[in-house]
C-alpha cells in the first residue's frame, strides 16, 4: 500500500485532481485539512501533467508520505510499498 | 585595526553600556533551561520588521546601489566613534527604506578590511542569509524585474513557490535579494501543517541522535509526518 497525504491549499490541488484519474487510487478528504491518496501498489505523479512548478515539485510529498521514492526526477515520480518505519 | 595611538584615544571615552556586555550573547543557549511563553502566561507582540543589518565594505556602492539604483529613501544615518567598546572602529550606519517602515540597514566600519570569512560565496549557505521585500502585486513584481535589468542588474527568472512568487538579485556587496509577492493569504490549516513537518522532523533527530546518527534525507521525514497525520485522520481530529 501506498499513502500519499496531500494539504488542503491550491498549489497541491493539481497532486489530488491528477490523482482521481489513475486506477486503483482512492482520493478522500479524510481530515479537514488533508486529502489522503490509496493505493495498493505504486503511484506514478507526472509533474508536467499537474502543471506543478519545480519549486513546488521537489516538495511534493510535504503533507506525508506512507511509502518509499523509487524513482524520482524533473517530471516524474514513482512511489511504491514499502516496510521501512514510519 | 586602528593605530594604538587612535585606540587609546577612544579608550578614554570607554563607557559601560550594554554593547561592553557580553553577557546577553547567548549563541550557545541551553534552549532546554529556558522558561516556556505558556508557561508565565504573557503574550509578547511585535509590529513587523524595523531593520535587518549587515556589514559593508563598500560605502560608495552601497549607497548607490540602494539610494540610486533601487531607488529606496535614505532616511537615516548615524555616524559615531565606535561604541564605548574597546578597539571598536568608527563606523557609519545607515538606513533605506523599503516600505511599510521596513528598513535595511548597513555598517560600515572605517580602516577596516573585510575579513576572508565574510566575503560572499556562491553557495546556498551564503545565500540562505537574504532579504525578501514584498510588493503587492503581479504588475509591480514585473515592473521590478523589467525596471532593474532595463538599469543593467540581473535579476533571476521567476521562481513560484508554494505562496510566494520571486525574483531574486544580488547588492553590491554580494548579499542576496528577493522580492516577492505572496500568492494567496497563510490560513490556519499552513501553521498546522508547519507543526506537523517539523514535529516530524524534530522526532526523528531526537530519536537518530540518541544513536549517535542524523538525519539523511527528506522521505524519512516525510514518512513520520505521514505517520502524524494517519495519527490525525485516525483519532478524527
Amino acid at each position: 500500500m501506498v499513502v500519499i497525504y496531500v494539504l488542503d491549499v491550491a498549489e497541491f490541488h493539481p497532486v489530488v485532481e491528477s490523482a482521481r484519474k489513475l486506477p486503483n487510487c482512492t482520493v478522500e478528504k479524510s481530515h479537514g485539512d488533508y486529502f489522503r491518496i490509496e493505493s495498493p501498489s505504486e503511484i506514478v505523479l507526472n509533474r508536467r501533467e499537474m502543471k506543478l512548478k519545480p519549486a513546488v515539485w521537489y516538495g511534493i510529498f510535504t503533507g506525508g508520505l506512507n511509502g518509499e521514492i523509487a524513482e524520482w526526477g524533473r517530471d516524474e515520480v514513482r512511489v511504491i510499498p514499502t516496510n521501512k518505519p514510519l | 585595526m586602528s593605530d594604538p595611538k587612535e585606540s587609546s584615544l577612544h579608550d578614554k571615552a570607554r563607557s559601560e553600556t550594554a554593547f561592553n556586555k557580553p553577557d546577553y550573547w547567548v549563541g550557545d543557549a541551553d534552549v532546554t533551561s529556558l522558561k516556556r511563553a505558556g508557561a508565565d502566561g504573557i503574550q509578547l507582540r511585535l509590529d513587523g520588521v524595523d531593520h535587518t543589518a549587515r556589514p559593508t565594505w563598500k560605502l560608495r556602492e552601497t549607497i548607490e546601489f540602494y539610494r540610486d539604483i533601487l531607488g529606496l529613501p535614505l532616511v537615516h544615518t548615524i555616524s559615531a566613534r565606535g561604541w564605548g567598546q574597546v578597539n571598536h572602529p568608527d563606523f557609519l550606519h545607515f538606513f533605506f527604506d523599503a516600505g511599510k517602515g521596513a528598513l535595511i540597514a548597513f555598517f560600515y566600519y572605517i580602516g577596516t578590511d573585510r575579513p576572508e570569512k565574510y566575503e560572499p560565496e556562491d553557495h546556498w549557505f551564503f545565500n540562505s542569509n537574504h532579504t525578501a521585500w514584498a510588493v503587492d502585486s503581479r504588475e509591480e513584481l514585473d515592473r521590478w524585474k523589467e525596471t532593474l535589468e532595463a538599469r543593467g542588474l540581473h535579476v533571476s527568472p521567476h521562481i513560484r513557490h508554494e505562496i510566494l512568487e520571486s525574483i531574486y538579485f544580488t547588492d553590491p556587496n554580494g548579499y542576496p535579494l528577493e522580492i516577492s509577492l505572496r500568492l494567496r493569504d497563510i490560513e490556519p490549516l499552513d501553521g498546522r501543517d508547519a507543526e506537523l513537518t517539523l514535529e516530524a522532523a524534530m522526532q526523528l533527530e531526537d530519536e537518530l541522535r540518541k544513536n549517535g546518527d542524523r538525519l539523511h534525507d527528506i522521505d524519512t521525514v516525510w514518512r513520520r509526518k505521514g505517520k502524524l497525520v494517519q495519527d490525525l485522520i485516525d483519532g478524527g481530529a
